[in-house]
């Protein structure tokens, strides 16, 4: 049964005064808004601090009964306020991706929020597409590779500087299916995971992931999956 | 003279899958060292050039709180 309208709650109002009733208003916005950054918005992530208390009934119910329903302005900086970053982190991580029109690209949006969950010690700096474009500018190898997951290594960049090996890159724009994408994005989910305190990571990236080495050539042939994810 | 033939023909075709499974080894394995690059001294700048859009403050960590 509908809820009647409840005179104390301010962000419902009666038809008659109020514009035609729209269904959420927030969220049009939020998928006609052009994303220049990856997956915040694509993945439904908030967009900002509400108050809790002031939140509506569920549209349908509005809907039913003819009431405008306002969502309550969601204010950025509180959410922001509570960022705290990682203690010792042990990767950073830039997603570069400046905007090709590619299956790894909609596989990433579609998966950062998780990524950006299972991956929260860890610092990750989401490079806008602008900004990425005029670094691919920059270092014109980079073209066509992006979206990139580029890791570095800090404790190795720490200890030897970036004159020898200090992270790696993930280039998914190689990649042409959406299983081969997700896959590749599950490994390095799942690597990055799980070396946090590797000692010599540069030799574990060659033998899991890279499957270098007699082992690595018997998986290719068998088309198994990474190691990593337990084939 | 036929058996010869047919032997011949073996070797070739024997020598062709082989190199056809040598081939395809590169190629997947080549295909995984150019998706999970690693960097070293050759990459330096582009490193370099993240890590400086780092410092400069042009770069910020992601901070969107994620949903529980």
């Amino acid at each position: 049964m509908p809820k009647s309208p409840s005179g104390s709650d301010p962000s419902r109002r009666p038809r008659a005064k109020a514009r035609a009733p729209r269904k959420g208003p927030a969220l049009t916005e939020d998928l006609t808004r052009p994303p220049d950054l990856l997956g915040g918005e694509i993945a439904g992530e908030p967009t900002g601090a509400g108050d809790a208390s002031a939140l509506p009934s569920p549209l349908g119910e509005s809907a039913a009964v003819g009431m405008v329903v306002e969502l309550p302005a969601r204010h950025r900086t509180a959410a922001r306020s509570k960022y705290k970053p990682p203690a010792e982190p042990r990767f950073r991580i830039f997603i570069i991706d400046s905007g090709w029109n590619t299956v790894a690209r909609r596989v990433l949006r579609h998966n950062f929020a998780l990524i950006r969950r299972l991956r929260r010690e860890n610092l990750i700096y989401l490079v806008s597409r602008k900004k990425s474009a005029e670094f691919i500018r920059r270092h014109q190898s980079l073209i066509g590779r992006d979206p990139i997951i580029a890791v570095h290594d800090l404790e190795a960049i720490t200890r030897q500087g970036i004159a020898r090996f200090h992270g790696f890159h993930l280039h998914l724009g190689i990649l042409r299916t959406q299983r081969q994408a997700l896959m590749a994005l599950q490994t390095f989910a799942q690597f990055v995971g799980t070396r946090r305190h590797s000692q010599n990571l540069e030799a574990e990236i060659r033998r899991e992931l890279r499957r270098e080495g007699m082992l690595g050539v018997i998986e290719i042939l068998l088309q198994k999956a990474p190691r990593a994810l337990g084939g | 003279m036929l058996d010869r033939f047919g032997e011949a023909i073996s070797v070739v075709l024997g020598a062709l899958a082989l190199a056809y499974l040598v081939y395809e080894i590169d190629r997947r394995k080549r295909k995984l060292r150019d998706l999970f690059y690693v960097l070293d001294s050759e990459e330096a700048d582009i490193s370099a050039d993240l890590s400086s859009m780092v410092e400069s403050g042009e770069l910020q960590p992601y901070s969107r709180e994620v949903r529980a």
